[in-house]
C-alpha cells in the first residue's frame, strides 16, 4: 500500500531497515487529524480499501449473495405456478415476489457481478495498477451494498414493492400502491444508480487513459471493449432512470402530479422514460458476458477471436442502435401505427450486429484445437442459449406478432434465454476462467461439469416450455392460472408449468453445486499453475492472485493477445510454419519482475467512501419515515464530503505508527514479491 | 414448434457420444409433445381475420428463426466434434476473413428485410378503423365494462338503445367490430388471443382494436397489463353469435325491467338489492318503493367510479371480472365445446336453473374480498378517502344472500 519503494537488490519490505509493516494503525484525533486506515491485514484492510481487486471481490461476493436471494424468490414463484389455482403465495406476496425477483437479479446480481469482473480485470487487462479514481470505486461498491440492503429491508418494513420492475404509472401511485414498498424501490435504485454512474465514469477514464504503452484501442482485449461500451451505455442510461425515479418519488412523497391522469398527465410518459433506460439496460446486462466469452472462446480454441474488429464494432453498433428501439416494449400501448412500424423495423436492425457476434464466436471454434473445460462449456452454452433467445426475439420484433406475444410467457422465455442463458452463463464462464487468477486455486472441474450440465439442462427445462405456455395463451404476472384454460391432453399447459418448476429446481441444484465448489476449492491446498489455461491476455502476466500493485513493471504491448505472442513464436519447419512455445509463463513473469519499476505509487485507503455511502440510506429512510432522519443523513454526507476533499490521495508520514526504535523511515511499505 | 426443434439441436450440440443419444431422445420427445390440445387462448388457432393475419406473419417468423437456429446449431455441433483437441498442432493465429464477415453481415440483413416488409404492412392493415359497429370497452380494477354505442349497426342489427354489460363481449359473427378502449384507473390491456392481439387500456387515452370472428362461439381472454392485486382475476371473453341470435340478444338486453312477482323470495330480494347493492350496482329501470328511479352512484364508493351493471347478470356465464363461473363445469364445457350451429341457442338460454352454480355466487356474497383479493379493508382506506377498490365485505346474513340470489336469478 501507499508508496512502494523498491530496494535495489532484494525484494523485501521496502525502506532501509525494513521493519515488517505495521499491522494496525490507531486513529488518534478527529477529522483531518485521523490517521489513515493504512493496515494491510484484518477487516479494516477490506472496509477502507481502495484496491480495485479487493473491491472487485467484494462486489462479487455481495452479488453472489443477492443472486441466491433472487433465486429463492424465483423458486417461490415457480412453486406457486406449479399447479393451477395454487395457494403457496397470496396475490399480494406474489406481486412483491416477481417485482423483487426482477429487481434483485437485474440491479443486485447481473449488473454488479459484471462490475465485479470489470473492477477486478479491467485494470489488469489494460496493464494498469488500479482504476483512475480508486476512492470513487470504493464509494460505488458501498453504495451498491447499502442500496441493496436498503431495498431488501422493505420486506420487513411493511412489504416490498408490488408494481413490477417496470413500475408502470399510474399503478405505482400511492393511491394504487399504498404500502412503502415502491418508495423503498425508488430510493434503493437511486442509491445503486449512483454506484453504476460513478463506476461508469471511473472505468471509462481508466480504459481511455490508463492503458499500457503500446496498447492501442484495437489491441485491447474484447472484454475491455465490451465493458467500455457497457460503461458508456450506463453513463447515458442511468440519468434517464434517475429522472424518472425522481419524478415518481416526488409524486409519491411530496404530492407532485407528473403521472396523475386526473391532472392531465399521460401515463405513457413513464413508459417512455423507463424504456429509454430499460432497453439500453438489456445491453448493459448482456455485453459484459459477451466480453467474457470473447476471452474464453479464443483461449480454449487456441486461436484469436475470429473477426476481432467485427466483434468490437458490432458491440459498439449494438450499443448505438440499442438507443433507438425502446418503444418495442410498447407495441400494445397504443402509440399509433407509424411509431410502431418504425420501432419494429429498427428492432430488427439490432439482430444484425447480434448475428455477427454469434457467427464470429462459432467461427472462432472453427479450425481450433478445442479444450472443453468448464469455462469453455459455459461459453459454448452461451452461444447456444443466446441464439435461441435472440431468434425468439426476432419473432416479436415484428410488431403485429408481438401484440400476441407481449406480456405472455413467450416473452418470459425469450428474455430468460437471453439473461440466464446469455448473461448469467457468461458470468459463470468468467468464474471458472478467472478463479485461479483471483484466488490462486482452480475450481474443481469435476464439480464444474455438474454445475454446467445441471444449469444448461435446467435453463432449457425451465424456459423452453414457456415458449409454448405463452403462445398458447398464458400471460405473465398471474398469481394463479385456472385449470379451465390449460387445454386438453397430457401435454397441457399445466404439465408444461410443472416441467418449468422442475427445471427451476434443476438450475438451483446447479447453483448449489457452484457454491459447494467454492467451499471445496477454498479448502484445497493445491495451488493453481501460473497460467493454467495457456491464456492470451495481460492479466495472466502477473502473479496469481496478483500483487497489490498488479505489475512489477508495466508491460509494453506489441500485439493483440500480447501474452500469447510472448509465449509462442512461429518457426519454419519442413511441413511449413509451426507455432512453437518459446517461453513459459513463469519465465515471462520472472523477466517482468526483474525489470520491476523502482517507484510504484498506489493510492492510500480511506474512511470516507464508506461514510459518504452510508449517508444515503439514512437520508432515504428519512424520506420514507421522518424527514428529521434525512437531516441526520445529510449531516453525515457533509462530513463525508469534507473529509474526502481534504484528504490527500497518498497518506502522509504521520498516518503511520512511529517506527520501531532505531529503525529507519516511518512510512508503511508494502511487500513486493 | 420451432423452438422445440431448436432445442433438439441445442442438446445435440452439447452432448458427446453416449450422452448425445439421450439428449436426442429427449429432444425428439419434446417435439412430439408439442402443444396442449384445444387450449382456449391458443394464438396458433386464430378464429378471425385479424388474428389470422398475425398468425400468418408469426408462423413465417417461427419458420425463419427455426431454420436459422438449426443452421447455427449444426455449425456449432460440427465444430465441437471436428475440432476437439486430439493433439493437433496449435492452429494458425488468423484473425478472420473479411469477405466472409461481410457476407455474414449482409445475409441476416436480407433475411430480416424479408420479414420486416410484411410486418410493417400488417401494422397498417390491422389499424383500420372503418367500422359501423362500435363498442366502448373500459377497464378498471378488476373487470371490463362494455357500452354498445347507440346508433351503431352491428351485423345488420341496429343498436337503438345503449347496452351496458361486463365480462362477456357479445358480437355478431362474420363482422368487423371496432372496440374503443380506455381505462378508469390504472393501465389494463384487452386481449382475446384467438381474435386479435392486445391493446392497452390507458386512462386518459382512447385506443382502438378490431375484432372479427369467423363463426359463433366463445373466445376467452385475460387482462394482460399488470394492474395490481387481482390482475390475475381480471378476465374476459368475446362471444360471437349469428345475426339472428345477435338480434335476439340485443332485444333481450334492451327489454324493459320485469319486477319479481309479489310475495316471492325474489321480491324480498329486490328490496334487499335496493338496500344493500344499488349504491354501486345499477339494474336498469329499477324503482324504489316510493316510485323514484334507483340510480347507482359508484363514484361515491369505488375508486374507479364504476361497478358492473347487473340488469342482465344471468345472461352471462361468469362474474367478478369473468373469473368465477355462474354455471357448473359440465354446462361450461358443453357451451365452450358446442358446434357453431348449436352454440347460439345454448348461449341465449343464459344461466338456467339446472346449470346455475350457486356455490360461487354465495361465497362471493358472503365475503367478496376473501374470494378475490381487493383493496376493500375499511380500516386501510385512508389514502382513497374511504373508497374501496373492488367489492367490500357487506356482512350479509344467509337470509339476505338467499333473497339476493333468488332476485339475481331472474335478471336475464
Amino acid at each position: 500500500m501507499a508508496i512502494i519503494e523498491r530496494p535495489a537488490t532484494v525484494p523485501a519490505f521496502v525502506g532501509d531497515a525494513s521493519a515488517s509493516p505495521p499491522a494496525l494503525v490507531t486513529p488518534t484525533a478527529a477529522l483531518g487529524a485521523f490517521k489513515r486506515p493504512v493496515s494491510t491485514t484484518g477487516w479494516k484492510s477490506w472496509v477502507f480499501t481502495v484496491d480495485h481487486k479487493k473491491l472487485g471481490l467484494m462486489y462479487g461476493a455481495v452479488s453472489l449473495f443477492f443472486f441466491l436471494v433472487g433465486g429463492l424468490e424465483a423458486l417461490l414463484i415457480r412453486l406457486q405456478l406449479a399447479a393451477p389455482d395454487n395457494t403457496v403465495l397470496s396475490a399480494d406476496l406474489y406481486n412483491q415476489m416477481f417485482t423483487m425477483h426482477a429487481t434483485t437479479m437485474v440491479f443486485l446480481f447481473v449488473m454488479p457481478m459484471a462490475a465485479a469482473f470489470a473492477n477486478y480485470f479491467l485494470p489488469l487487462q489494460v496493464g494498469a495498477r488500479d482504476v483512475a479514481f480508486p476512492r470513487i470505486n470504493a464509494l460505488g461498491f458501498w453504495l451498491f451494498l447499502f442500496g441493496g440492503i436498503f431495498l431488501n429491508t422493505s420486506w420487513v418494513l411493511g412489504g416490498a414493492a408490488d408494481g413490477g420492475w417496470f413500475m408502470y404509472s399510474p399503478n405505482s401511485s400511492p393511491l394504487f400502491s399504498p404500502s412503502h414498498g415502491i418508495d423503498f424501490w425508488v430510493l434503493g435504485l437511486q442509491i445503486t444508480g449512483i454506484a453504476s454512474l460513478v463506476g461508469a465514469i471511473n472505468l471509462i477514464v481508466t480504459i481511455i487513459n490508463m492503458r499500457a504503452p503500446g496498447m492501442s484501442l484495437m489491441r485491447m482485449p474484447v472484454f475491455a471493449w465490451m465493458q467500455l461500451v457497457t460503461q458508456f451505455l450506463l453513463l447515458f442510461a442511468m440519468p434517464v432512470i434517475t429522472v424518472a425515479l425522481f419524478l415518481l418519488s416526488f409524486q409519491r412523497n411530496f404530492g407532485a402530479a407528473f403521472f396523475d391522469v386526473e391532472k392531465g398527465a399521460d401515463p405513457l410518459l413513464w413508459q417512455h422514460l423507463f424504456w429509454i433506460f430499460g432497453h439500453p439496460e438489456v445491453y448493459i446486462i448482456i455485453l459484459p458476458s459477451f466480453g467474457i466469452i470473447s476471452e474464453v472462446l479464443p483461449t480454449f480454441s487456441r486461436k484469436p477471436l475470429f473477426g476481432y474488429k467485427f466483434v468490437v464494432f458490432s458491440g459498439a453498433a449494438i450499443g448505438t442502435v440499442g438507443w433507438g428501439v425502446w418503444a418495442h416494449h410498447m407495441f400494445a400501448s397504443g402509440l399509433g401505427p407509424v411509431s410502431v412500424a418504425v420501432f419494429s423495423a429498427a428492432t430488427m436492425l439490432v439482430a444484425i450486429p447480434t448475428g455477427v457476434k454469434i457467427c464470429n464466436w462459432t467461427l472462432t471454434l472453427w479450425g481450433g484445437k478445442l479444450w472443453f473445460t468448464t469455462a469453455m462449456n459455459f461459453a459454448i452454452g452461451v452461444i447456444v442459449l443466446f441464439t435461441i433467445g435472440g431468434l425468439s426475439g426476432v419473432t416479436h420484433a415484428s410488431a403485429p406478432a408481438d401484440t400476441q406475444q407481449t406480456d405472455t410467457y413467450h416473452i418470459v422465455a425469450h428474455f430468460h434465454y437471453v439473461i440466464v442463458g446469455g448473461a448469467v452463463m457468461g458470468l459463470f464462464a468468467g468464474f471458472y476462467y478467472w478463479w485461479p487468477k483471483m484466488f490462486g486455486k482452480l475450481l474443481s472441474e469435476r464439480l464444474g461439469k455438474w454445475n454446467f450440465w445441471l444449469m444448461f439442462f435446467g435453463v432449457n427445462l425451465t424456459f423452453a416450455p414457456m415458449h409454448i405456455l405463452g403462445m398458447q395463451g398464458q400471460p405473465r404476472r398471474m398469481v394463479v392460472w385456472p385449470k379451465k384454460l390449460t387445454g386438453e391432453g397430457f401435454f397441457n399447459l399445466g404439465f408444461w408449468n410443472q416441467v418449468a418448476t422442475v427445471g427451476s429446481f434443476t438450475i438451483a441444484l446447479g447453483v448449489l453445486i457452484f457454491v459447494i465448489n467454492i467451499f471445496v476449492t477454498a479448502k484445497k491446498v493445491e495451488k493453481a499453475p501460473l497460467d493454467p489455461w495457456d491464456a492470451r491476455t495481460l492479466e495472466w502476466m502477473t502473479a496469481s492472485p496478483p500483487k497489490e500493485h498488479n505489475f512489477d513493471s508495466i508491460p509494453t504491448v506489441h500485439a493483440l493477445d500480447e501474452f500469447f505472442h510472448r509465449k509462442y513464436e512461429e518457426v519454419d519447419t519442413e511441413d511449413g510454419p509451426r507455432l512453437v512455445r518459446v517461453k513459459s509463463a513463469e519465465q515471462i513473469l520472472a523477466e517482468e519482475e526483474a525489470a520491476g519499476d523502482a517507484h510504484i505509487h498506489l493510492p492510500s485507503p480511506s474512511y470516507w467512501p464508506i461514510v459518504l455511502a452510508f449517508s444515503l440510506p439514512v437520508i432515504a429512510y428519512g424520506v420514507i419515515f421522518n424527514l428529521m432522519l434525512s437531516v441526520v443523513g445529510a449531516g453525515i454526507m457533509i462530513l463525508g464530503l469534507f473529509g474526502w476533499v481534504l484528504e490527500p490521495s497518498v497518506a502522509d508520514d504521520s498516518d503511520y505508527d512511529p517506527p520501531a526504535e532505531g529503525s529507519g523511515p516511518s512510512k508503511e511499505l508494502a511487500s513486493i514479491g | 414448434m420451432e423452438q422445440s426443434e431448436a432445442m433438439v439441436s441445442t442438446r445435440e450440440g452439447q452432448f458427446a457420444g453416449r450422452r448425445r443419444l439421450v439428449g436426442l431422445a429427449a429432444g425428439v420427445g419434446l417435439v412430439l409433445a408439442g402443444c396442449a390440445k384445444n387450449a382456449p387462448q391458443d394464438t396458433f388457432q386464430p378464429a378471425g381475420s385479424n388474428a389470422r393475419e398475425i398468425d400468418g406473419l408469426q408462423r413465417e417468423l417461427f419458420y425463419v428463426s427455426g431454420i436459422v437456429g438449426l443452421i447455427v446449431f449444426a455449425a456449432i455441433l460440427y465444430a465441437i466434434i471436428k475440432f476437439k483437441d486430439r493433439g493437433q498442432d496449435i492452429p494458425e493465429q488468423s484473425h478472420g476473413n473479411p469477405k466472409l464477415e461481410i457476407l455474414l453481415t449482409i445475409l441476416p440483413a436480407i433475411i430480416l428485410a424479408v420479414v420486416a416488409v410484411p410486418s410493417v404492412a400488417a401494422v397498417f392493415k390491422l389499424d383500420k378503423k372503418d367500422n359501423d359497429c362500435v363498442i366502448n370497452v373500459t377497464g378498471q380494477q378488476w373487470w371490463w365494462e362494455y357500452d354498445y354505442v347507440q346508433g351503431s349497426t352491428c351485423g345488420g342489427v341496429e343498436i337503438t338503445k345503449s347496452i351496458v354489460t361486463s365480462g362477456e363481449l357479445v358480437i355478431p359473427a362474420h363482422t368487423d367490430v371496432l372496440l374503443r378502449i380506455t381505462s378508469r384507473d390504472v393501465i389494463h390491456s384487452y386481449w382475446i388471443p384467438r381474435l386479435n392481439g392486445k391493446r392497452d387500456a390507458v386512462p386518459g387515452r382512447l385506443h382502438t382494436l378490431r375484432m372479427q370472428a369467423d363463426q359463433a362461439g366463445i373466445y376467452t381472454g385475460q387482462c394482460t397489463e399488470f394492474c395490481g392485486l387481482s390482475h390475475a382475476r381480471m378476465r374476459q371473453a368475446a362471444v360471437a353469435l349469428e345475426a339472428a341470435d345477435f338480434q335476439t340478444w340485443v332485444t333481450n338486453q334492451t327489454a324493459d325491467y320485469v319486477a319479481p312477482e309479489a310475495d316471492t323470495l325474489a321480491a324480498t330480494g329486490e328490496a334487499t338489492f335496493v338496500a344493500q347493492c344499488s349504491r354501486c350496482h345499477q339494474v336498469n329501470d329499477l324503482l324504489s318503493p316510493d316510485g323514484t328511479p334507483v340510480l347507482a352512484e359508484p363514484d361515491l364508493y369505488v375508486v374507479s367510479g364504476a361497478a358492473p351493471n347487473l340488469s342482465k347478470l344471468m345472461t352471462r356465464t361468469a362474474f367478478a371480472g369473468w373469473t368465477f363461473d355462474l354455471i357448473s363445469a359440465e354446462c361450461r364445457d358443453k357451451l365452450w365445446n358446442a358446434p357453431p350451429d348449436e352454440f347460439g341457442a345454448l348461449y341465449l338460454q343464459g344461466v338456467t336453473p339446472e346449470c346455475f352454480d350457486e356455490a360461487n355466487l354465495r361465497t362471493w356474497l358472503r365475503n367478496a374480498p376473501a374470494m378475490k383479493p381487493m383493496y376493500a379493508d375499511p380500516t386501510k382506506l385512508a389514502s382513497t378517502g374511504g373508497k374501496t377498490r373492488g367489492m367490500p365485505n357487506l356482512n350479509l346474513t344467509e337470509d339476505q344472500i338467499d333473497e339476493l340470489i333468488a332476485y339475481m336469478l331472474e335478471r336475464k
